[in-house]
């Protein structure tokens, strides 16, 4: 049986834990509610610049040069995956979630006889990746610190993958991260970024008003447009992918936080219990020892 | 008098978002202004001024923007800018150093710089469009 001092330094200890996790969570819902902010604000240039996009895409015939971009190869041996993970733990299943997605996704495309690289953003992905598919890795992104540098560090990462592509290294980009549904739910989402996919809702949308759309005056003209467009689109669509994904992580690190905080104040009840109950059981011991002592005299 | 819808976005933020009587933008092959009822145009932007003007014409609010494209139709105006500023707080001292640093370099990187850092010089001296 533990002594009274043993279950005294295991009620502390958990004290203290209980007292850094609701810093934490404190922390982290005063960050979630930034980063929020600027995924919504980065929402409405996204959504315009895919109406754009959607407009000028159907008047886009396969082509070389950057307008690959929109038509892809005309190959799909070729897979890049980026996992888009936080560079720090402590947030529930937030980051262990992508990459077994990933994994299973890698995993997938290879049994189908492709070739896969992975490009993993942020350090928990690259340290998992690192560890089981060393030999896969291309290049990764570490510390990007999106709340803070903002739009150039989703350019590092998507003028690294242009590279690659018009290089010839890859055919199609997949990217799996985090979608931020509410404060407490994320949702893991595998998006096709290269070529574009525009069968999602902007296709829709545009069925109705396609005859509305099509009389655009372009200027200097259609081709020029889209070849700055479609690089910027995406840049753009990293760069709401990181946004949602740290907003996501800060959600995910509160949700845990507050699961391990009240977690820990359960412990601390039921140790003091058992605190409680051995030392009335030390009283009662030495109560009989001294009846039953003066009984004998 | 009629007015037009511009919004105006970074990648970081909606910038401008109200209804207005006139809108110059940058269009890459020259400025260009947008009335209401302006007919349908797509056009990719160069570093410039974007002016904003009142249903009576005057100057709400002078923009310079980097870059970008903008989208027009009968009665909306939206402008997709790659960064913002409002030309009344470019500082010219810190523009003129920046120039000063990338004069010299030679990688393509910062040519643009030093282009768009030369356009808000450009664009600060210029009185252009300030009374119509």
């Amino acid at each position: 049986m533990p002594s009274l001092k043993d279950i005294k330094t295991q009620i502390n200890s958990v004290g203290s834990t209980k007292k850094i996790t609701s810093a934490m969570k404190m922390v982290a819902a005063s960050k979630l509610r930034r980063s929020q902010e600027k995924a919504e604000a980065a929402r409405p240039y996204s959504s315009r610049l895919e109406e754009m996009l959607a407009s000028l895409a159907s008047s886009a015939s396969s082509g070389e040069g950057i307008i690959k971009l929109l038509t892809g190869t005309g190959n799909d041996q070729n897979y890049i995956v980026l996992p888009v993970s936080a560079d720090r733990g402590l947030c529930g299943g937030f980051n262990s979630s992508i990459n077994r997605e990933t994994f299973k996704l890698v995993k997938s495309l290879k049994s189908d006889g492709k070739n896969v690289q992975i490009m993993p953003v942020g350090k928990k992905s690259r340290d998992f990746f690192n560890r089981v598919m060393k030999d896969q890795i291309t290049e990764s992104f570490v510390d990007l610190n999106i709340s803070n540098t903002g739009y150039e560090s989703a350019l590092k990462v998507s003028n690294k993958l242009q590279e690659l592509y018009f290089e010839g290294k890859f055919d199609k980009c997949i990217l799996v991260f985090n979608k931020f549904k509410s404060a407490i739910s994320q949702e893991v989402t595998q998006q096709q970024l290269i070529p574009l996919d525009i069968s999602d809702s902007s296709k829709e949308e545009n069925v109705d008003d396609s005859a509305a759309k099509a009389i655009y005056d372009y200027e200097p003209d259609e081709e020029t447009i889209l070849k700055d467009l479609l690089p910027k689109n995406v840049s753009i669509q990293i760069f709401k992918v990181l946004l949602e994904s740290d907003a996501g992580e800060h959600g995910a690190r509160m949700a845990a936080m507050d699961n391990a905080t009240r977690n820990a104040g359960e412990m601390i009840d039921s140790l003091t219990l058992k605190y409680n109950r051995t030392r009335q059981a030390f009283i009662t011991k030495e109560l009989i020892e001294i009846i039953s002592g003066a009984e004998s005299i | 008098m009629a007015t037009i819808s511009f919004d105006l976005v970074s990648p970081e933020n909606l910038i401008f978002n109200d209804e207005v009587g006139m809108i110059i933008v940058p269009g890459k092959d020259g400025d260009f202004g947008v009335l209401p009822g302006h007919s349908k145009v797509m056009s990719s932007l160069r570093p410039g001024r974007v002016m904003v003007y009142g249903e009576d014409k005057n100057l709400l609010k002078a923009f310079f923007v980097s870059g970008g494209f903008a989208e027009v139709n009968p009665e909306k105006c939206i402008v997709l800018a790659e960064s913002v500023d409002e030309i009344n707080t470019i500082e010219k001292p810190s523009i003129e150093k920046e120039i000063e640093e990338l004069s010299g370099q030679e990688t393509d990187a910062a040519k643009e710089q030093l282009a768009i850092a030369k356009a808000k010089i450009v664009a600060l001296d210029s009185s252009f469009y300030e009374k119509i």
